[in-house]
């Protein structure tokens, strides 16, 4: 990079090590937490790489097959960044707030691209490399690489996901250029999102369960074809060449090409961005071009009942209003639709013959459920409280409670998330014909799960804020997105466990209304007190930690 | 009805109020002056209830704002130097929640007279988001006003205003002060609190350096018929002040001075 491209770089590390030095408590938790994550993944895959390694029947082929797993492995991961690059290019590329003062600077405009592109690739790329790099890691301790491999495939991973960050931000420059004026942003994360949910649901088609009903043979023979698949001359091939040379010690002449075109292609965005802001940038800033109607416009039908709330029915009807505009709110709930989908087709896609069979499985999926609102929470509900941004203002002057608040953001954000564990535990129930005792556990289940990720994620997201994320997807990248992922996943265990007591029953004797005898009431009472428990007490620290919150103190 | 207490504030170990005793009485237009770092900012977000005292209180209409905050803000309209609104709400939209916030009860009334006031109606359906600065500032106000708060708190009210929406919020300021209500301001323009402020407190370094009408901050300073900006300069005149940075240096015929003149801002924002 340039002096001046580099000394912007070294002005960001700068700030970095500021905050690093403000808070350094929240940056150590999280940088041990996400070591403890790569550290399990490294491990995992080391016993698993040695496992089927040692595995004699698919031995001769294990080689082969496990490089094509970790090429697949990275191309979505490929697609999963050039996807979510669109938004991120537009705001870095051309609604950032510091491009202005940049271009004022004597510095040329493809240096300050350059920068931008850097920080593009940092926002979008770093997620996936964290989760590529541990793997890679496990690769080489299970075949015993030489220290030569690991920066060898470092260097391809990083290399190998520039590449998204070009097509990716090229789409979005193009998308700049032709997409309605003042609708860019919308148009940008609406094709991310049906893309991201269009490769979730493709991956699905796929069908893997299919496998499990192979012989040892046919599984063989399947393995066969997968290790001998030719990917062609595609980057994702260059990335397997360096990394398999890497492992015996070799530099795969791939590796100078992966990076060169990486290089070659992030130094020519940077130039192509540049050009594209002197001409298009207006359409992302432009407003409607539609007339304006001035006549006052009474308040929505669907605002009327919310508004005998008081304050907290305001809250409410505003942040409906402002989900319902804001592209990068919305969008969230798109995902939540297409990983419903993909969850019921799973389902539905389960043959399973015998009750007792379905019941055990029916158990499984229940606890799987409350996994899956945990994940869905950490979107849908820890960004609400953050989502209020430098608008928090309005709230912290006005003659609002934090309990109020609070209230206001758990029923904004529940219902989507009940819908959802209702509609699943009803529909799993439903689909995999269960008793009627594990289909009542499984509603319930949903139900409650439902509630405490709410509980969980408005809580903690009031506790931890980050009124300074830009977007929803942001918010949770935090200490306290990691602390709810924990304790959220916590709460569904111990959910687990305690519906394990109606499952067994079931399974022992379906005929014995197990939520009439006294164990199973009591079994209800505590799912009940756990939900509450961790929902309860996440908004009471929530609430707590709001009403302290100091406004304009940073 | 505004009183503050004793203030005192403390950023980790930078202290940005001292000991800060200040009243506005309803009726009255009282200007909030001070240099860049004075602490003004750390005052007005005090009595607002944006940051809890490190010492002392602050009470709105006799409510204390950290023991009954509820009580105290539904009496207060506070207009900030940077206000954000959130940009994807219509300007209608955001009075009615504001309204429904301070439970108004002719609130769409109210938001439509406003509107009108400040000739934004005819972009009243519009998202905030397209609004210049300047249309953005009189929303705020009109936001500020809208449940008529007995205690109006202004942190820099002319930043981007036109000539003509200025007057019209002296006007409005002053207005609302003559109906009874207490107006607290803070501005770096001095005609304005001349021309506005019943009384005048000057924050220095954390600390009221003086305090008073226009002849009594005259007599403080010793200023004669001086006019405020003089008589501020003089309040807060810092015996360490070095010559400015381009001075030393274009005396002597030469470029930009190394030297720093600049003194250390000791408040955020202030």
């Amino acid at each position: 990079m340039s002096r001046a491209g580099g000394g912007l770089v070294a002005l960001r590390a700068r700030a970095f090590a500021h905050a690093v030095r403000r808070a350094p408590g929240r940056y150590l938790v999280g940088a041990s937490l996400m070591g403890l994550v790569a550290w399990g993944t490294a491990a995992l895959v080391d016993r698993g790489v040695r496992w089927i390694d040692a595995y004699p029947l698919i031995g001769t082929i294990a080689d082969a097959a496990l490089r094509r797993s970790v090429e697949a492995f990275v191309t979505v991961l490929v697609l999963a960044v050039a996807f979510s690059v669109l938004t991120t290019a537009i705001t870095t590329l051309y609604t950032a707030a510091d491009l202005p003062l940049l271009l004022a600077w004597p510095i040329p405009a493809e240096r300050v691209f350059r920068l931008k592109v850097f920080e593009t690739y940092l926002a979008s790329a770093v997620l996936p490399a964290l989760l590529t790099l541990p793997v890679l890691v496990g690769l080489g301790t299970a075949r015993d690489a030489p220290w030569g491999y690991y920066p060898q495939a470092a260097v391809a991973v990083l290399a190998l996901y520039a590449l998204p960050v070009t097509a990716g931000s090229l789409l979005a420059l193009l998308l700049m250029r032709v997409a309605p004026a003042g609708r860019v942003k919308e148009v940008a994360t609406a094709a991310s999102v049906v893309l991201a949910a269009g490769l979730v649901v493709g991956l699905r088609a796929l069908r893997p369960e299919q496998l499990a009903e192979l012989t040892p043979e046919e599984f063989e023979a399947f393995l066969a074809g997968f290790a001998s698949l030719d990917l062609g001359a595609s980057p994702a091939t260059w990335a397997g060449d360096a990394i398999w040379n890497g492992l015996s010690g070799a530099v795969s002449p791939a590796l100078p090409l992966l990076a060169l075109v990486a290089w070659g292609s992030l130094a020519a965005l940077g130039r192509v961005a540049a050009w594209a802001y002197q001409v298009g940038w207006v359409r992302s800033l432009d407003g409607s071009s539609r007339p304006r109607d001035p006549r006052p416009r009474p308040a929505a039908w669907w605002e009327r009942p919310l508004a005998r709330w008081g304050g907290g029915g305001a809250v409410v009807v505003k942040d409906l209003r402002l989900l319902m505009r804001d592209p990068t709110q919305w969008s969230q709930l798109l995902v939540l639709v297409a990983l419903a989908g993909v969850y019921l087709v799973s389902t539905a896609s389960l043959e399973v013959e015998g009750q007792r069979f379905r019941d055990a499985l029916g158990t499984l999926n229940v606890a799987f459920l409350g996994f899956l609102l945990a994940g869905v929470g950490v979107r849908l509900a820890f960004p609400v409280v953050s989502l209020e941004g430098e608008g928090l203002w309005f709230l912290r002057t006005g003659p609002i409670g934090a309990t109020a608040v609070l209230g206001a953001k758990f029923a904004y954000a529940m219902p989507p998330l009940l819908l959802l564990g209702l509609g699943l535990g009803f529909a799993q129930a439903t689909l995999l014909d269960v008793s009627v005792n594990l289909a009542s556990a499984s509603i319930v289940a949903g139900g409650l799960a439902a509630i405490a990720v709410t509980g969980l994620g408005v809580g903690l997201g009031a506790a931890y804020p980050r009124y300074d994320a830009t977007q929803a997807a942001e918010v949770p990248v935090s200490p306290g997105g990691l602390l709810y992922m924990t304790l959220a996943l916590l709460y569904a265990a111990g959910l687990t466990l305690l519906l394990a007591y109606p499952a067994w029953t079931t399974l022992v004797d379906p005929a014995v209304p197990v939520w009439s005898t006294p164990a199973g009431r009591v079994t209800g009472a505590l799912a009940v007190a756990w939900t509450a428990a961790f929902a309860g007490g996440a908004l009471a620290f929530g609430r707590w930690r709001f009403a302290r919150y100091e406004s304009g103190r940073d | 009805m505004i009183e503050v207490e004793g203030l005192v504030k403390r950023y980790g170990v930078q202290l940005a109020v001292d000991r800060v005793d200040l009243r506005a009485r309803p009726g009255e237009v009282v200007a909030l002056l001070g240099p860049n770092g004075a602490g003004k900012s750390t005052t007005i977000r005090a009595i607002t209830g944006l940051l809890r005292p490190t010492a002392g209180r602050v009470l709105v209409c006799g409510h204390d704002v950290v023991r009954a905050p509820l009580a105290a803000k539904a009496r207060l309209g506070y207009v900030p130097d940077r206000p954000y609104l959130y940009p994807k709400l219509t300007a209608r939209e955001l009075l009615r929640f504001i309204g429904r916030l301070r439970n108004v009860s002719d609130g769409d009334r109210r938001a439509d007279a406003w509107l009108e006031a400040f000739a934004l109606a005819p972009v009243a359906n519009e998202l905030i988001e397209t609004y210049s600065h300047g249309m953005r500032q009189k929303l705020t106000f009109a936001a500020a006003l809208l449940a008529e708060p007995e205690v109006l708190v202004v942190d820099e009210p002319m930043v981007g205003l036109d000539p003509r929406a200025a007057r019209q919020v002296r006007d409005l300021m002053r207005g609302h002060a003559d109906r009874g209500h207490t107006v607290l301001l803070t501005t770096h323009a001095m005609d304005v609190a001349e021309a506005l402020a019943d009384r005048v407190v000057v924050l220095h370094r954390g600390r009221v350096a003086a305090e008073g009408a226009m002849a009594e901050l005259r007599a403080t300073a010793g200023a004669g018929e001086d006019d405020l900006e003089a008589i501020f300069l003089r309040l807060t005149e810092e015996a360490t002040d070095g010559p400015p940075p381009w001075g030393a240096s274009a005396a002597d015929g030469g470029g930009p001075s190394n030297r720093s003149a600049a003194p250390h801002d000791r408040e955020r924002g202030g």
